[in-house]
């Protein structure tokens, strides 16, 4: 096969030639070309390396059903390291490269050897090889043979969108009967979608010969896309229906084309009142020895190829079908002037009128031959025939173009679950029964001929718009009827003969398969890979499934199809993803004072909310600072960001009541202006949150949830609220984001508040721990709870977000006199470590209840029921062996989170383990410390524990978790 | 993509608006203490897992914040009835 350029015909714009490159060699083609028709006209033969046999390929068919042009494609906007030939648009500058065989795809050096080993090499022979010594030792060698892309460093520039939409009617597909439904429903004030993958409308109007109405095919699709916008509909190219989902929602992926490349996608998710299922057919090949040779095309692509590129896909072409469309390519092929081509027929006695037609234009057709083998090594030379009787004949040729037939796209059906039937008049499985709301048309139901699919489009718009409109007339030279499939050739060796071309699946293999027992289709398919490549089989699943029923002496719908699944064609991960990524993966959350941070050279982490980990300006590395911001909060006063602390307000007579139902503690008696530290369960019994509760007044109640949880929590309550107490007079509503909090921390903490101008009393005796006080700091509103996170004295000053950042730059400045600093995340964390306060999430697991924490006093005193207590008394939450919190002191080495604590007596791993180190840090005053849950920790005070992290093992000693000042003394100074 | 309308705000919402809630009319023991431990377990872990028509709540999550039940068929994905909290699913009552 030699293809070349045509003189004239086809749809491409002749005077705008376009430079592009393949392999690196420079090349030409014009506007309107697709990357394969160019390739071809250029002459290409072997574009690729087959990935298991390394046996050359070439251009199969024009568009996504290729099981071979598998390219890596650079153009203006992005790299795509394997995309189809048929599928990209030929733009100035793009370069494209084979992905498989090295050096190149004509000269391959590991093609002897894998061709010498082929037959060591059929379908699962991974199975059953290359297991000693290690699997491993061949992926890296196997991985690099097999080819397919490598992914390189350059940014994509594409445009990412998405969308959600709905519309009357979706018609899927602009072919003749999708057109023909689109022009059949204006007038009838219906929203219309019209979508289709090809850059132009007609579907097979682009390359056949045919006058609808009086124009040619092509023409008139123009002519109905024009009709369809001026009516307010929408059409839109270059888009793939790629799934069809419940409630007739389906995903769509529309893609942007400008001279610079494909500029950008659109992920639609549509939602669609009606449906036209007008998807069409693609041709079925034929099975025979040596079909995989470059040369060997599908014959409705040859045709494509003339009449839509004007590219002639060889000089000395022949056909080679079972089904009468092989005649249009014969027809096509003559019109375009190429030498007429030989028509090989299967079948003992095809219709006369394609024969009669075929030979008036010089066409020679041989009929009830088979094709014995292909002859030519790296391209097609020629063909060998077998006629009944078992003479052979031998043709030379460098195109063969085979027709086997047709199989209609019921993909999309297929993905709501309709299984398709096979219907043996049209050699082809079909989905009679499509989903509600649901209508084909066209060659997708089985019809083979243009005025039919003509005629279905239009009574598919009226069983929709319920009105009447006439049929269009179209004229064509010959109307294909169908065929009589032919599944494989009789003749030829088996081991040679293709199924599945990507995958280098062989009539042998599916042979094997049946043989070993994997006779359901499924397991077919996972066996020997047949229809599990980029094509998903599209080319090959009805002939592998009809060659296994064969084999195994059963009908076609006893064998039956594989589940087809969404997406129809390969989706780029970047058009799923669209703009959900880096900033718009999830919207960051910054505090009010964040720019201040910024000057104060904090370095952030994201901890739901961007907040410093450590400030920079506090010393020269994160230890030195860390130690210095502890230190600070110890001897003199530190200054904390604590705005995304969750505050809900839960107000109403019942207020009280109902939160009673929620905390682990009875809050019955929490007076105005008192504070409480509780945690909140599941109803099984599991902490999922722990934080103060304040009582303002007996109307209103201040839930302070730990800052991660606050939008959780709140959901919880309201949801409690609705679907179980709906007769409580409570509201609730979530503030955290209105309310900056700034935490001052340290001795000097009163005398730092003092400066900061309370306008009510804060004195020791005035204002005690555990205390909340309402009114103005520094002349704006303000709710000022003493509570403490770090063990020393401790201010949490609220004030309306818009003055936070204010706020916190004014105790800063006032603040340096008293050497305050500001403190980050990690040095609080490690400050409330040292006194042994937990961190949900961390000190406590899926599975911890407040028993295991200490809290079985508080529960006991609690009669009331709360939500989680009855859980509380069920055995496994009594049993002794529970892990509980506990602190660890180091004995010999350090003590790392994370570390697993070995089962007592146990010195070495492997081993049973019976907890683990939760939290651990170095602190300046006590040294390294830690927190732990250990099974029945509470009773082992004192006792030695081995630790395993990382390789080693350390010993510790379980003690209480209060490191530093155990007596509490410094919170009530 | 199951759409259901808000019995609430009466806007129609795409399944990905929505929070889901499992299966609906469960009822809490109002007694806790009362009941046996066999009993509680079963409230806090058996469920229902109908194959058909089946009663859940919702809650309008991006919407209006209400909590509702619909009865939809768990094949299908049909939503058959919408109602709101204080009302009860004509269909697919449980047996009990």
């Amino acid at each position: 096969m030699t293809g070349f350029r045509l003189s004239s015909g086809g749809h491409v714009d002749r005077a705008k030639q376009i430079g592009f490159s393949f392999n690196g060699r420079q090349m030409t083609g014009f506007a309107g070309d697709t990357l394969a028709s160019a390739l071809l006209a250029n002459g290409v033969r072997t574009l690729a390396r087959s990935f298991k046999y390394h046996r050359p390929r070439g251009i199969h068919a024009a568009g996504v059903e290729d099981p071979n042009a598998m390219l890596a494609v650079q153009d203006g906007y992005g790299y795509d390291p394997a995309i189809r030939a048929g599928q990209v648009r030929l733009v100035e500058g793009l370069q494209s490269k084979s992905v498989t065989g090295w050096p190149s795809p004509d000269f391959d050096i590991v093609a002897p050897f894998t061709a010498a080993a082929a037959r060591f090499m059929s379908a699962g022979f991974y199975y059953k090889t290359l297991k000693w010594p290690n699997w491993s030792w061949y992926e890296e060698a196997i991985r690099r043979a097999a080819g397919f892309g490598s992914p390189n460093q350059v940014k994509q520039n594409r445009v990412r969108l998405h969308r959600h939409d709905s519309c009357d009617v979706l018609i899927i597909g602009a072919g003749p009967a999708g057109l023909a439904a689109a022009d059949a429903l204006s007038g009838f004030e219906l929203d219309v979608v019209l979508a289709d993958d090809a850059m132009r409308p007609g579907g097979s109007l682009q390359w056949e010969k045919a006058e609808i109405d009086g124009q040619p095919g092509h023409a008139w699709a123009a002519a109905v896309v024009s009709r369809l916008q001026a009516a307010g509909g929408r059409y839109l190219p270059a888009s793939f229906v790629t799934g069809a989902y419940e409630g007739n929602f389906f995903t769509l992926l529309q893609s942007f084309h400008d001279d610079s490349g494909v500029a950008g996608e659109c992920l639609w998710k549509l939602h669609a009142g009606r449906v036209v299922f007008a998807t069409g057919a693609v041709d079925r090949p034929l099975v025979f020895q040596n079909n995989d040779r470059p040369g060997v095309m599908l014959s409705s692509s040859a045709r494509r190829f003339i009449g839509e590129y004007g590219v002639a896909p060889g000089r000395q072409p022949l056909v080679y079908c079972a089904d009468d469309s092989g005649y249009l390519s014969a027809l096509a092929m003559t019109e375009a002037g190429l030498q007429a081509p030989i028509v090989v027929d299967t079948r003992a006695e095809p219709p006369a009128t394609c024969v009669k037609a075929a030979r008036a234009q010089g066409v020679s057709v041989h009929f009830g031959y088979q094709i014995a083998d292909v002859l030519g090594g790296k391209y097609v030379r020629g063909v060998k025939l077998a006629a009944a009787d078992g003479r052979i004949t031998t043709l030379a040729c460098d195109l063969v173009a085979v027709a086997g037939g047709v199989t209609p796209l019921v993909h999309l059906a297929a993905h709501r679950g309709t299984r398709p039937v096979y219907d043996a008049e049209v050699a082809a499985f079909l989905c009679p029964q499509l989903p509600d709301g649901w209508v084909g048309a066209g060659a997708v139901t089985g019809v083979r001929t243009l005025a039919r699919a003509l005629e279905q489009g239009v009574t598919a718009a009226a069983t929709i718009s319920r009105g009447k409109t006439a049929v269009p007339a179209c004229n064509v030279e010959i109307s294909p009827a169908g065929g009589e499939p032919l599944w494989r050739s009789s003749v030829g060796k088996p081991a040679k003969m293709f199924v599945d071309l990507q995958n280098d699946v062989k009539v042998s293999d599916v042979a094997l398969a049946a043989q070993e027992n994997y006779s359901s289709v499924e397991h077919l398919k996972r066996y020997t890979t047949l229809g599990m490549g980029t094509d998903q089989g599209r080319t090959s699943n009805i002939n592998g499934l009809a060659i296994l029923a064969a084999q195994t002496g059963r009908k076609m719908d006893e064998v039956g199809t594989t589940t087809f699944r969404p997406p129809y064609t390969a989706t780029r991960m970047h058009a799923i993803a669209h703009n959900r990524q880096q900033d718009g993966y999830a919207p960051r959350r910054l505090m009010p004072a964040h720019n201040d941070h910024i000057v104060l050279r904090a370095r952030f982490d994201d901890f739901g909310w961007e907040r410093p980990d450590w400030y920079a300006c506090n010393g020269p590395d994160r230890e030195a600072a860390i130690t210095a911001e502890m230190n600070a909060v110890r001897t003199a006063v530190a200054v904390f960001d604590a705005s995304p602390l969750g505050k809900i307000e839960v107000s109403g007579p019942d207020a009280r009541g109902f939160l009673n139902r929620f905390y682990v503690s009875n809050i019955a008696g929490l007076k105005p202006g008192c504070i409480r530290y509780s945690v909140m369960l599941r109803e099984d019994g599991i902490i999922f949150d722990d934080g103060v509760l304040a009582c303002i007044d007996d109307g209103l109640f201040l839930a302070g949830p730990t800052s991660g949880n606050a939008e959780v929590v709140a959901a919880w309550l309201e949801k409690w609220r609705q679907t179980e107490w709906p007769d409580l007079k409570v509201a609730i509503s979530p503030v955290t984001s209105n309310w900056a909090v700034i935490a001052l921390a340290g001795p000097r903490a009163r005398d730092l508040l003092s400066r900061l101008e309370p306008d009510f009393d804060i004195s020791a005796v005035a204002f005690a721990h555990m205390h909340l006080r309402q009114g103005q700091v520094s002349g704006v509103p303000a709710r000022v709870a003493r509570v403490s996170f770090t063990g020393e004295l401790q201010y949490e000053i609220s004030v309306p977000a818009r003055y936070g950042a204010a706020l916190l730059q004014k105790a800063l400045d006032i603040g340096k006199e008293l050497d305050a600093l500001p403190i980050g995340m990690e040095a609080w964390l490690r400050l409330r470590l040292e006194k042994g306060y937990l961190h949900l999430g961390s000190d406590t697991s899926g599975r911890t209840t407040p028993l295991d924490i200490g809290m079985g006093g508080i529960v006991s005193k609690k009669a009331l029921d709360f939500i989680g207590k009855r859980s509380l008394s069920l055995p496994f939450n009594r049993a002794e062996d529970r892990e509980q919190l506990v602190g660890l002191r180091p004995l010999s080495g350090r003590i790392e989170i994370g570390g697993r604590i070995m089962a007592p007596g146990e010195t070495s791993v492997p081993c049973k383990t019976v907890g683990n180190v939760t939290s651990a840090c170095d602190s300046p005053s006590a040294g390294n410390i830690a927190m732990a849950l250990i099974e029945g920790g509470a009773k082992r005070m004192g006792e030695t524990v081995r630790i395993y992290a990382d390789g080693k093992v350390t010993e510790a000693e379980i003690c209480s978790p209060v490191f530093v000042d155990p007596d509490n003394e410094r919170l009530h100074l | 993509m199951i759409v259901i309308r808000c019995p609430y705000c009466q806007q129609d919402r795409h399944e990905e608006e929505l929070g889901y809630g499992g299966e609906a009319e469960l009822l809490r023991p109002p007694e806790p203490d009362a009941v046996s431990d066999e009993a509680w377990a079963d409230y806090l872990y058996f469920r229902n897992n109908t194959k058909g028509l089946y009663q859940e709540q919702w809650c309008c999550a991006s919407g209006c914040g209400q909590w509702f039940k619909v009865a939809r068929d768990t094949v299908s994905h049909n939503v058959v009835e919408v109602v709101r909290f204080d009302q009860k699913l004509a269909t697919a009552g449980k047996a009990q």
